[in-house]
């Protein structure tokens, strides 16, 4: 157990790199860097819902109803974008409440296959409606982050080492409550009714309202990360949040592995590296679908408790005490 | 308004004919297996692209495509069934999101191969059964009718009256009690795969000609046949053909009068109607969570 | 039967599924402060009885009332508020987390979770309070030298003991027990009685479902026999050890079994 003074001093060193990492990188790898960002968002909510047990398909669509809302919002309203940005994430967790009736009288692959169902409505809704929507084409122009100061940092967002800095603030905010909610009671509550949900019911826990309530909570900063996206990028149209997109956040959090808070991201990160540096340099980018096929099914296979189970089975090894890792 | 209402029939039959031989290979797939093969419209797709690569690349007569279709795409399945069913047969949520990363590597094997874009195959007759001015059957149509037909009813002889069959339906009802009476489930799930994926694949062959083919073509089809299985009662074959029927008449209908996108909003909020009123569907009885 | 003791009571109570009945017009009455046993050869009804009471089921017909209030169609989680908690059948307990985390589940009636308190770090005097509450349940079964231990790797003695301790640890007026003493050890099942009695002995009400008859007598004040989905008699342990069509009932259904 690490003292109070080196867990500070190893914070510290984190974020100084976390500030560091762009300034080494091209424009395009800087730009990688932002999705990468907000993909963690993205990544961390979803396991917050896998937490109780249920796994959702439509995550990556309400992750898209907090774009479309931040960006109509913005756009439509004329509202300044960080409150744009609020306000689609509130969106996100609405709409996810709205949701929760239909899909939570719904267990395991029911919920899978209604998610799927309830997601694909919200896409085709959006393709319908040009109007507010901008139908299949989406909306175009959303409004950027309004440059501003701080002391001597000019925030200039069409730089993306600046919207890096905004977007690492907001995420890691949001990671930060998200991990202070799975080590309250409320955390526990939910590993409770991933595990048995009748015995969790029988000491009084009213399991519906419990999953209702992760739903929504992941929803927000789901639709948080849409947000950030679609100000970053400035064009959003159905297909920016289709199945692939959403096998590719499965992806990365199986690969991660669902066990801790940074499985996932652990996951995300190893393969937007691998994605970007290796397939990239060799130019095989459109193969990423393939590669990414493969690495589902093999982790799968073959990695039951992700990459991050490796690491601590890695790391349980050099200790001397590899067993400990190996528990289901 | 009569002609108008023949030509929907006739339309949404041409529809139901072909999304009933997908559903239905989906449906036994799950009954046996009791796993959602999520890659069940890149097999369709795959049957797709038989045609393109033999019928419209090298001119093979299009009834020996056909026939290679089914057996080429029936390999493919039990290759799945190799590779991540069996493996993972204890974890149908595993098994469900290996299929997606198998979905996710037959489509970029495909783009691969023949690129992104739409194909166009040449239709393989070009003649048009005409009952009226408004009313018209192309005969390519007719053909894909008749084939679902016939395959449905071979599938149902191969069911209710071969060995195989039996211990099909015996696994597909208890999957422990059937291992006691002697049946190999590892045996039945080959067969299940392979009569599925084989199904499907003929369902693309048969299409190919009528429609755009793509390496996303699979998308429309599962989402439509998820919405069929589930209305049917998950592991019903007779729901799975009734709501087959069913939903491509609806879904023409509207298609027809309001538009596409709507009627697929439709049939997907049939679908959640379903699963939030009877989680099992209107047919099933099977209860798997 | 004294009306005004009761705590809880079944009236009239049918069920059936799929046209079978499983239960039809059961009547009982558990006392305050008492071990109640309901018993009865297999298929008797006992265990979709317990299922009603605990709300798992919702019952075709009839009541179940607590403390006068009906709580029969109650959610399971809401009967468990009322103040009804029940345990399961074999080990069912939360394998993958600590004994403590097991115990601390079951304070979740007293100390509800609260989302901004716990983000903003202000639950302290809740979570504390939940931790001596889980603490003093797990020492009450004599599993506090078990806390950090995975609860899947007890034995399967303390594992029953920990399903009562998460049990104890919401604080039920009433205690539902499902076949605690199957697949126990007679060592063990002496513990367990112990416990029962030292749990009665502090003032729960105790309805204990059980197939063997054996050890119940010894432990219960009060005991209900079914048979066939319908109330055969209750009465104190020695009236039923004598009870002709309960011997008839047991032996039947014995021969049966044969």
């Amino acid at each position: 157990m690490p003292s109070q003074l080196t867990r500070a001093g190893l914070w510290l060193l984190l974020i100084c790199m976390l500030l560091a990492v762009p300034h080494g990188l091209s424009f395009s790898q800087q730009e990688i860097l932002v999705f990468l960002t907000i993909n963690v968002l993205v990544v961390t909510s979803y396991r917050l819902l896998a937490l109780t047990g249920e796994w959702s398909l439509g995550h990556v669509v309400i992750m898209g109803v907090g774009a479309y809302a931040s960006a109509l919002a913005s756009k439509e309203l004329g509202i300044a974008v960080p409150v744009a940005m609020i306000t689609g994430a509130l969106t996100a967790a609405l709409v996810a409440f709205g949701l929760s009736y239909p899909l939570f009288r719904m267990k395991g692959f029911y919920f899978l296959i209604g998610s799927f169902a309830a997601g694909e409505i919200i896409r085709l809704l959006w393709k319908r409606f040009r109007d507010p929507f901008g139908g299949p084409k989406g909306i175009k122009k959303i409004e950027p982050m309004p440059d501003f100061d701080i002391v001597i940092w000019r925030f200039d967002f069409f730089e993306p080492v600046s919207y890096y800095y905004f977007c690492l603030v907001v995420v890691g905010l949001s990671l930060w409550i998200m991990w202070r909610i799975e080590k309250s009671p409320l955390g526990l509550t939910f590993h409770a009714i991933h595990w048995q949900d009748k015995l969790a019911e029988s000491a009084g826990i009213n399991v519906r309202a419990y999953k209702t309530l992760a739903f929504v909570i992941a929803s927000g900063f789901s639709g948080l990360a849409g947000a950030l996206l679609a100000h970053y990028i400035g064009t959003i149209n159905p297909n920016s949040f289709d199945l692939e997109q959403m096998v590719f956040v499965l992806t990365w959090t199986i690969v991660g592995g669902t066990a801790t808070f940074f499985g996932p991201i652990l996951g995300c990160a190893a393969l937007v590296i691998l994605n970007e540096i290796v397939l990239r340099e060799f130019g095989f980018e459109q193969g990423r679908p393939l590669i990414y096929g493969f690495v589902l099914i093999l982790s799968v296979l073959f990695l039951p408790r992700g990459l991050e189970g490796l690491l601590q089975d890695f790391t349980g090894a050099l200790r001397g005490r590899g067993r400990q890792g190996s528990r289901q | 308004m009569i002609e108008l209402l023949a030509q929907t029939g006739l339309n949404s039959l041409y529809a139901a004919a072909y999304l009933s031989l997908v559903a239905v290979g989906l449906v036994l797939i799950f009954g046996v297996m009791g796993v959602i093969n999520f890659a069940h419209g890149e097999l369709f797709m795959l049957g797709a692209y038989v045609v393109v690569a033999l019928y419209s690349g090298f001119g093979v007569p299009y009834i020996l495509v056909a026939a290679i279709g089914l057996i080429f795409v029936g390999c493919i399945g039990i290759l799945m069934e190799f590779t991540i069913f069996r493996p993972l047969r204890d974890s149908p949520l595993g098994g469900l999101v290996a299929s997606i990363g198998f979905l996710l590597i037959a489509q970029a094997l495909v783009s691969m191969g023949f690129g992104v874009r739409m194909e166009h195959v040449p239709p393989v007759t070009q003649e048009v059964i005409v009952f009226s001015e408004k009313v018209r059957l192309p005969l390519q149509r007719l053909f894909v009718i008749l084939a679902a037909v016939m395959f449905l009813s071979l599938l149902w002889i191969f069911l209710r009256r071969t060995r195989f069959g039996w211990a099909l339906r015996a696994s597909a009802q208890d999957a422990e009690a059937a291992a006691l009476q002697g049946i190999s489930i590892r045996q039945t799930s080959l067969i299940a795969m392979f009569v599925g994926a084989g199904l499907a694949g003929i369902a693309g062959v048969l299409t190919a000609p009528l429609i755009s083919v793509g390496p996303h073509m699979g998308h429309a089809v599962i989402v439509a046949a998820f919405i069929v299985i589930i209305v049917g009662g998950i592991g019903s074959l007779e729901g799975a053909i009734v709501a087959s029927v069913a939903y491509a008449f609806i879904h023409t209908i509207v298609t027809t009068f309001w538009d596409g996108v709507i009627a697929d909003i439709t049939g997907l909020s049939l679908m959640l109607l379903v699963l939030i009123v009877r989680p099992t569907g209107l047919f099933g009885t099977t209860d798997r969570a | 039967m004294n009306v005004t003791s009761s705590i809880l009571s079944v009236r009239d109570l049918g069920m059936s599924f799929g046209g079978v009945k499983a239960v039809d017009g059961l009547s009982l009455s558990v006392e305050r402060g008492a071990i109640h046993g309901l018993i009865g050869p297999n298929g008797a009804g006992k265990t979709t009885t317990f299922n009603v009471i605990s709300g798992y089921y919702t019952p075709s017909e009839g009541e179940v009332l607590f403390q006068g209030d009906r709580i029969s169609g109650l959610p399971m989680y809401e009967v468990a508020r009322r103040g009804v908690v029940r345990t399961f059948q074999h080990s069912t307990l939360f394998a993958e987390m600590t004994v403590l985390e097991n115990a601390l589940v079951g304070t979740h009636l007293a100390h509800r979770p609260k989302l901004a308190a716990a983000v903003a770090g202000l639950d302290k005097r809740d979570r504390n309070a939940a931790l001596e509450k889980a603490r003093a349940a797990l020492d009450y079964f004599g599993l506090l030298s078990t806390a950090d231990s995975r609860a899947g790797d007890l034995s399967h003695g303390h594992q029953r003991a920990l399903g009562l301790a998460v049990a104890m640890a919401s604080g039920p007026e009433v205690l539902l027990l499902d076949e605690p003493f199957t697949g126990m050890n007679p060592e063990e099942t002496r513990t367990m009685m112990g416990l029962m009695e030292k749990l009665r002995d502090s003032g729960r009400t105790i309805l204990i479902v059980e197939h063997d008859m054996r050890a119940i007598m010894g432990l219960c004040d009060r005991i209900t026999v079914m048979n066939f989905g319908k109330l055969l008699t209750h009465g104190r342990p020695h009236e039923i050890r004598s009870h002709p069509e309960v011997i008839s009932a047991y032996l039947g259904s014995a021969r049966n079994v044969a």
